[in-house]
């Protein structure tokens, strides 16, 4: 096993999809403040846009930054062309703002902004799927790789029939279509990517030992069966399907919270820390939005439906980027700066890199404005919930300040 | 000629800047063998095989072992076997990760 530094990408290739990526998740908190939650439907066009302007321009943008970086330590192998990381972001970008005008201000303008989404995507997964030809041994953390690509490949090739039709150019039934394209994506490429990942990173971090894997391995088999249950339900026009499929995800991500407690448990470092907290409340909130799922599922009340999301993209998503970036960029930046000063003159460890009054004030904003929000979606009311985005924009603001102080860092 | 000692001592000066202590108090270090002509092989470990930082670790290694009076050149072996686990610490890294 030698997992060789010179396959790391250079900085200035990757530090950009972390900053834009922390732009947009600000951006993207300032939107919400014309939500009105007193009228909120999946289908309207300026929720659409949101969830586009968050998950594709903060989300994706973060894990594909995270996977041009971490992608060789997972895989053991470079990537087959990591200069096209260099055009995958400002494609993503560009696309992400013409998908926000299509969806608020002229339909037109969504097959283009998703052709571009598209394309970056395309050249994103061609570099991942030529990179894992050359892997020698595969593990659970590449075929999570293999099986997440592949998922977020025919989610984006649906994305792309959805904004044709959208855009009235073809006549599909885009509900249908949006399952799939949302369970693709959500379920088949965020979240395995998200149990790939972490399990790499939560046992390197914590300097956890001794533990099986056996949990996360059936997590991940349930949630690609699952996706593929959707998908299959869609085709066939068979609801049924799609209940096992939904059911099966649930118990998916129930296997995949028991892993994490075991990682936890089995921990060295019990100090806690900046990045401890956020993943202790990323997964709370995951688990809070499995159970408010459920609710809406046994008792069909819509508003359940919309806390279950905005929980798992505002709080598990948001804390499980957080921090790691927390841990990410610091490392980056040491690695540019410092490396190669050690032994020479004193280096800075990585934790005092980070700005700690910033982040704790990022924590305590966003906890508090996710309660708040969440409050107001419940008892539909706009007042209460933009008093939590309030909140939630100062988190943005705090987590922004962080990230640029440690990019910024100079040693003293 | 060089000591054993010598060498573990000059390597402690070496820390993972991720948790912040040195690789001898991490109990990464396993053995150093010093042949008669100053040449040694520094036989460690890593806290996880995904280290991102696996490479310039061992760099580091063989720079502090290199800079032992008597060492000629330094080759660093990591092994994953034994598997490096938190007993292996020293008792103080133990008790400041809050094990």
């Amino acid at each position: 096993m030698n997992i060789s530094q010179e396959f790391a990408p250079p900085y200035k290739l990757v530090i950009p999809y972390f900053i834009v990526g922390v732009v947009f998740y600000l951006v993207s908190i300032m939107y919400t403040f014309g939500f009105d939650v007193s009228q909120l439907h999946y289908q309207d066009p300026a929720v659409l846009a949101w969830v586009h302007l968050y998950l594709l321009g903060f989300v994706m943008m973060i894990i594909f930054g995270a996977m041009a970086q971490l992608l060789p330590v997972v895989l053991e192998v470079g990537h087959f062309g990591v200069e096209f990381f260099y055009v995958i972001w400002p494609l993503l970008a560009v696309g992400t703002f013409l998908m926000m005008g299509g969806f608020v201000f002229v339909p037109a303008l969504l097959p283009y902004g998703g052709t571009v989404v598209l394309i970056s995507m395309l050249i994103f997964i061609f570099d991942i799927f030529m990179t894992l030809r050359n892997v020698k041994e595969f593990n659970l953390s590449v075929t999570t790789v293999l099986l997440a690509n592949i998922s977020l490949l025919m989610g984006i090739i649906i994305g792309i029939v959805m904004a044709l039709a959208y855009a009235g150019q073809i006549d599909v039934n885009i509900s249908a279509l949006l399952v799939a394209h949302i369970y693709l994506v959500v379920g088949g490429y965020i979240i395995i990517s998200i149990m790939g990942l972490s399990m790499i990173l939560l046992p390197m971090f914590g300097l956890s030992h001794g533990y099986v894997n056996n949990a996360v391995k059936i997590a991940v088999s349930l949630m690609s069966i699952s996706v593929i249950l959707v998908l299959f339900s869609v085709i066939l026009s068979i609801e049924l399907i799609a209940y096992i499929g939904y059911g099966l995800s649930v118990i998916a991500i129930i296997a995949y919270l028991m892993q994490i407690q075991t990682i936890y448990q089995k921990r060295a470092r019990k100090i806690q820390d900046i990045y401890s907290y956020s993943m202790i409340l990323s997964y709370t909130f995951l688990l809070l939005s499995v159970l408010f799922g459920l609710v809406f599922f046994f008792m069909d009340i819509q508003k359940f439906l919309y806390l279950s999301v905005w929980l798992l993209l505002i709080g598990f998503f948001s804390f499980m980027i957080s921090g790691h970036l927390y841990k990410i960029v610091p490392f980056l930046v040491w690695f540019e700066k410092f490396a190669d000063l050690v032994g020479k003159e004193k280096v800075p460890m990585l934790v005092d890199m980070v700005p700690d009054r910033a982040t704790y004030m990022q924590l305590g904003f966003v906890l508090i404005g996710i309660i708040i929000s969440s409050l107001g979606i419940l008892f539909s009311n706009n007042e209460l919930f933009k008093a939590g985005v309030s909140f939630l924009f100062m988190g943005a603001v705090f987590f922004m300040y962080a990230v640029i102080y440690i990019l910024k860092f100079e040693s003293k | 000629m060089a000591t054993k000692e010598e060498v573990f001592e000059s390597i402690s000066h070496v820390k993972d800047p991720e948790v912040g202590f040195n690789l001898v108090e991490m109990g990464l270090i396993y053995d150093v063998d010093i042949a008669e002509n100053g040449n040694c092989v520094v036989t460690m470990t890593l806290s996880t095989k995904a280290c991102p930082m696996h490479q310039l670790i061992a760099q580091w290694v063989k720079e502090a072992a290199e800079k032992v009076e008597g060492i000629n050149e330094a080759e660093v072996n990591v092994v994953w076997e034994p598997a490096w686990n938190p007993s292996m610490a020293d008792e103080h890294v133990k008790v400041a990760m809050g094990g």
